[in-house]
């Protein structure tokens, strides 16, 4: 017997609003004490943590739940809400579970997460995974390779024996399984953003971050079967894409806000859990295949420079693929490569003649008032002119 | 069913809900208003079931459905939504190229715009916190007089020496009121003492986007011949009224008018028009404002 409408609109609230309260979950419950290894964004290499039996926990801050108070004595008032809440939440005893904690150089403020974590925290390890900021060197791979290898080697000792060539390959499956699923998600999405909202997206793919692989695999295998036969009556709003989410994560009344005049068929959310965009292949060095994914499959993000991925080049490409008419650029406020490219990118659609809008956000916002009204003009600018 | 283009504008006011149903060639085919009451999207679905009813078409006759006022986003089978003042700006500027400024005096605010030689929004400013500047004023002060919304302007128009209205606030101008009702003034010169008070307010409004002409006045104060001949005694100049009864329905006009350009554009481009939403549609749900169980969200130790 075919399924109601109705029926899938429970099932899928119910799918969705567990997501939601995996989203909001800070606190590193006791059973998992040390079992778990935190990173900051953007990228991180999870199929390492994962074939150590660790659990990888992606650090997107305290979002608009968490008030900085213990933060503010570490942390100027002028860099961005991420590192501050993150800050938050250790000294607040949110992370008192993580059994490692790992920054990257993506900016000035992130990488002096490790030493603020270092003088704070120095029971939790805390290390810089080096990625390379010169992904175009011909050694690039092999340096990526190293820094692999040397994570492979911390995890190792944390949990008393080595990783295996053969635990990579199962999680190099599993994650290739996850991003198989992802991409469907997308897809449908373009496709169809009536059928599911960014919001919705968003929220399936930010759990991912809380539970393992396997779960969360099992959790989109569940969504996608819903939403192939879910069907909402698409209202008449211009079709736009929307970039700035990258690290820091703009509050879902902001995303909702846009998605009230527009649909948002396709974004830069969480891209590091969608950063590599093809399978890793899983034959061969696993390690290998990871790093050399990381430099010849994978999207594009404000804190990296790729001479193969023009920005302007990567933004057309997703408004082509996406059938887009517009572009929302948004930035968090403070965060320098996402501003940087918020005044490339305007110039370039300037001069393209694009229509796009720029937008600020941070984790902390209250009033969406303001913002409402330049969505909305923004959108009758684009269906009505 | 007909093969006719048709389109619905919507205006969800805070005192009035009112429609417009526009074929292609630009023509009104029936109007509705009725109250908004406490429940604007029932309001907004009853006002369109009658806008219809008037017409002698169904509800698929309908091509596109345009929402405007403050209770635009709440009406479900609409395509889309629009704010009002792009409405009053496309709909003045389609009955009126010469006019630069409008003025809408609405029940819970005043807008004034600024528009250009092609109906678009050059500038505008809204008062909307202080209850002395809108339409509502009227209507209180009316109420003191024993007098019905409609008879204001008539009754009005009686006065031979308004008498003033100081107050910029509405609470203290309704003392004001009782005080001048007590003294033994006239009750049509303090209806058009608050007349001339509001009128003076709205050509305040009007001069912070700049007195440009021509000038017109939209909503449901075109009724009000009174507050017409108050306002354009202070602008020194005529105020242009949309003709054919559209002054009270001018943001619905504008709704239409811009739905029946959405819809021209999509034909030609070819592409899609869904058919209005059913009552059984699904409705998405806002995550934001989602609440979790307690244990789920708790982020501190």
């Amino acid at each position: 017997m075919a399924i109601t409408a109705s029926e899938i609109e429970t099932s899928l609230t119910g799918i969705l609003a567990r997501c939601h309260e995996l989203s909001l979950r800070q606190h590193i419950g006791e059973d998992e004490a040390d079992k778990v290894i935190g990173y900051f964004p953007v990228y991180f290499p999870e199929e390492i943590v994962h074939a150590a039996g660790l659990r990888p926990h992606a650090l997107y801050g305290g979002g608009n739940r968490v008030e900085v108070r213990y933060a503010d004595a570490r942390i100027g008032s002028f860099v961005c809400s991420i590192c501050r809440s993150t800050t938050e939440l250790g000294l607040n005893g949110s992370l008192n579970g993580l059994g490692g904690f790992f920054a990257q150089p993506i900016c000035d403020a992130a990488k002096h997460m490790a030493g603020i974590w270092g003088r704070n925290f120095p029971q939790q390890d805390p290390q810089i995974l080096a990625l390379p900021q010169n992904v175009n060197s011909a050694a690039s791979v092999r340096y990526v390779y190293d820094e692999y290898q040397r994570l492979r080697e911390i995890l190792a000792q944390k949990i008393g024996h080595a990783i295996t060539d053969d635990a990579l390959r199962a999680s190099l499956r599993v994650y290739n399984e996850n991003r198989r699923l992802q991409r469907a998600l997308y897809a449908l999405k373009r496709e169809d953003p009536a059928r599911l909202s960014t919001v919705e997206a968003y929220l399936l793919i930010r759990a991912g971050t809380r539970f393992r692989r396997e779960e969360h695999n099992e959790l989109l295998r569940n969504a996608l079967e819903l939403l192939a036969a879910r069907h909402i009556r698409p209202m008449d709003k211009p079709r736009v894409v929307f970039l700035g989410g990258f690290c820091e994560q703009p509050p879902l009344e902001m995303i909702e806000t846009i998605e009230d005049v527009c649909f948002v068929v396709d974004d830069d959310l969480l891209i590091g859990q969608r950063w590599i965009t093809e399978d890793v292949p899983e034959d061969g060095d696993p390690v290998w295949a990871l790093a050399e994914s990381y430099i010849q499959r994978s999207a594009a993000s404000p804190v990296q420079f790729d001479a193969r991925k023009r920005k302007e080049d990567v933004l057309m490409t997703m408004m082509r693929e996406a059938r887009a008419e517009a572009a929302i650029i948004s930035a968090a406020k403070f965060c320098e490569p996402g501003l940087d490219d918020q005044l490339a990118l305007s110039r370039w659609l300037d001069q393209e003649k694009i229509p796009y809008l720029v937008l600020e956000f941070e984790e902390k916002m209250t009033s969406f008032e303001q913002m409402a009204m330049q969505v909305e003009t923004f959108a009758e600018s684009l269906l009505f002119v | 069913m007909t093969n006719a283009i048709l389109v619905a504008g919507i205006d969800i006011g805070s005192t009035y809900t009112k429609t417009v149903l526009l074929d292609e060639t630009r023509s009104v085919r029936a109007t509705a208003i009725r109250r908004s009451g406490y429940k604007p999207a029932a309001a907004a679905a009853a006002v369109f079931d009658e806008v219809m009813a008037n017409a002698g078409v169904a509800k698929e006759d309908v091509t596109y459905i345009c929402t405007t006022g403050y209770g635009r986003y709440m009406v479900p089978f609409r395509h889309t939504q629009i704010t009002e003042l792009t409405c009053h700006a496309v709909a003045t500027g389609y009955h009126f190229p010469a006019v630069r400024t409008i003025l809408d005096i609405g029940g819970q605010d005043i807008k004034a715009i600024r528009i250009d030689e092609r109906g678009r929004v050059r500038a505008f400013r809204l008062n909307d916190k202080c209850a002395a500047g809108t339409g509502a004023f009227l209507e209180k002060t009316a109420r003191y007089l024993g007098l019905e919304t409609g008879e204001i302007g008539a009754y009005a128009l009686r006065s031979e020496r308004p008498v003033e209205i100081s107050s910029v606030c509405a609470v203290f101008a309704e003392s004001e009121v009782i005080n001048h009702l007590a003294g033994g003034i006239a009750p049509e010169d303090i209806m058009e003492g608050a007349i001339v008070a509001l009128g003076g307010r709205a050509v305040q409004l009007m001069k912070r986007v700049g007195l440009e002409g021509d000038f017109a006045l939209a909503g449901g104060m075109t009724h009000n011949l009174a507050m017409i001949a108050a306002l354009e005694s202070k602008l020194g100049a005529p105020l242009q009224l949309p003709p054919n009864g559209l002054g009270q329905l001018n943001g619905a006009f504008g709704a239409a008018l811009l739905g029946l350009r959405r819809v021209e554009r999509l034909v030609a481009e070819g592409r899609a028009i869904a058919a209005p939403a059913g009552d059984g549609d699904i409705k998405p749900r806002r995550w934001s404002t989602y609440v979790s169980s307690p244990s789920a969200v708790s982020v501190s130790a």
